[in-house]
């Protein structure tokens, strides 16, 4: 199903940043990896079939970058799932 | 408190409001001038709040400033003035058998204050200041922010104190002029509450009368434009907390569903036992301070929500907000809600209603604004008769507006915020 494995890292990358929010996992999250699960995100070329998902996932990249706090990147990769969803891919 | 009040019809189209309070100590005079910043264009912004502060530097009879406090003051009384959007107040209160000097001094300030070029030079740096710290109080800035959402371009959305460019451009012509423009009689009402006598009280304020008597031209508020998309506004300040204000457009002091607005206002965000306070900061513990608001003017009003939040939780504590905003429309309140919504309303009036200063005020606002006055009995009723299918309908028609929101704090980017509200 296409954009099956794009939603997959989307999630991949909420549950990290969730991860980070609720100071669970034994190891420490850094803002370079969740970058990289985001960038992961980006290069697959589905991403563009639907509107929206590209510029929310660059986004919550810039947000990331510019140390912006996790529910507000989450808000962002969570904004990119639901054009996902929304889109021509169900 | 009973239903004493009598309205008079004064020389020169002014109006007085009297209410014997016969076991009092103290009487309460306030000149309610119709006006305020919502009349004045971009080029004279904050010059009705500037008329306010320089009535207190001194008249032909009172020379300084000193001189105005000591007259009250010197028995005991309270003097002060406040600027609004719509009106503008000078009140004072005194020992009721100082009820003659308050009226002097009051139009005293009005009437015959000297405007003189140094004080208004004083005053302006003063106001400048003024402005200047506001912006250093991000809980109150972030709702002027709200507020420039809300009626964008237009007065309303313009703080009363005006902006640093207009002050600093005012001329002693431009002040002259507009205040010989507002502070005219058939903009005045006159409110009196305390231990007095009817017909003393209306020959001293006859007596007391020293405004022009005639209009100089229309001054009209236009009404502010309308607001199709919701906005997000995001000010990147390093504050500790994120400051948060959002909302949308409801209804008017004239309109009917005013205390149906009211009373969801309260079931949302008043007090402790209000469902943002119980489910934001007690159940999921994302906000120390949050509650509801309104503002309501002639032609529009706003339902707002305040929320001072960890920067770290703001999207959360916005996404929960509005998820009890949507609530409002999905589902009627219970009966508990409304019922505790009304007492809560009923006795704040009560309250509001134990100082002279407060009859005086509600009184003289009732007269001047919606031309009409209801008695306590009559405003509690209508409170009263409110249901729960008004809630919910008053709720889905105010959700229907689009929802404005301003954020102060450490933010770099607003994509969060914008994606919350569908900017």
């Amino acid at each position: 199903m296409p954009g099956r494995s794009a939603a997959e890292r989307i999630r991949r990358a909420i549950a990290l940043i969730n991860s980070v929010a609720d100071e669970a996992g034994d190891e420490e999250i850094t803002p370079t990896e969740i970058a990289e699960a985001i960038r992961d995100c980006l290069e697959l070329s589905e991403v563009d079939a639907v509107p929206n998902v590209r510029r929310y996932l660059g986004e919550a990249l810039d947000a990331v970058s510019d140390g912006m706090p996790a529910d507000f990147v989450a808000m962002t990769l969570y904004a990119a799932l639901g054009a996902l969803r929304e889109g021509p891919h169900k | 408190m009973d239903s004493a009040h009598r309205v008079h019809a004064l020389p020169g189209g002014a109006r007085l409001v009297v209410e014997p309070m016969p076991e009092r100590h103290s009487t309460s005079v306030v000149l309610m001038f119709a006006g305020g910043s919502r009349l004045e264009d971009d080029r004279l912004a904050g010059v009705s709040h500037f008329i306010e502060h320089l009535y207190f530097k001194g008249t032909r009879k009172r020379p300084s400033s000193k001189e105005i406090a000591d007259a009250i003051e010197g028995v005991g009384g309270f003097i002060n003035a406040s600027t609004d959007k719509e009106l503008t107040a000078y009140w004072a209160r005194v020992p009721s058998e100082h009820m003659a000097l308050g009226l002097d001094v009051l139009f005293d300030i009005v009437a015959n204050s000297k405007l003189q070029e140094a004080d208004i030079e004083r005053e302006r740096m003063v106001i400048l200041e003024e402005l200047r710290m506001y912006r250093d109080q991000p809980q109150d800035y972030v709702q002027n922010l709200f507020e420039e959402l809300v009626w964008p371009g237009h007065p309303l959305g313009r703080d009363i104190a005006g902006t640093e460019e207009s002050v600093s451009r005012l001329t002693r012509d431009d002040i002259l002029e507009f205040a010989d423009a507002r502070y005219r009689l058939p903009n005045l009402v006159v409110g009196t509450a305390g231990s007095l006598e009817h017909a003393e009280t209306v020959r001293s304020v006859t007596a007391a009368l020293t405004l022009p008597p005639d209009l100089d031209g229309a001054m009209p508020a236009t009404p502010p434009p309308d607001v199709d998309h919701p906005h997000v506004q995001v000010r990147n300040l390093k504050t500790e907390q994120a400051h948060i204000c959002l909302g949308m457009r409801a209804m008017s002091y004239l309109h009917p569903d005013r205390y149906a607005l009211d009373l969801l206002n309260t079931v949302l965000g008043e007090g402790m036992s209000s469902r943002l306070f119980l489910n934001i900061r007690e159940r999921l513990g994302l906000a120390y301070d949050v509650h509801s608001f309104t503002q309501k003017h002639r032609d529009t009003g706003y339902l707002g929500v305040y929320i001072g939040v960890d920067p770290g939780k703001a999207v959360d504590a916005v996404n929960a907000a509005l998820a009890e905003l949507r609530a409002l429309g999905e589902r009627e309140v219970t009966p508990e809600e409304l019922t505790r919504a009304k007492e809560f309303t009923k006795g704040r009036l009560r309250l509001e209603l134990e100082t002279t200063n407060g009859v005086a005020f509600w009184l003289t606002y009732q007269e001047l604004l919606l031309g009409e006055i209801k008695t306590v009995e009559e405003e509690l009723a209508l409170v009263e008769a409110v249901t729960i299918t008004d809630l919910k309908r008053v709720a889905e028609e105010v959700l229907r507006a689009p929802i404005q929101m301003a954020v102060i704090g450490p933010f770099k980017r607003d994509s969060a915020f914008r994606l919350a509200v569908g900017a």
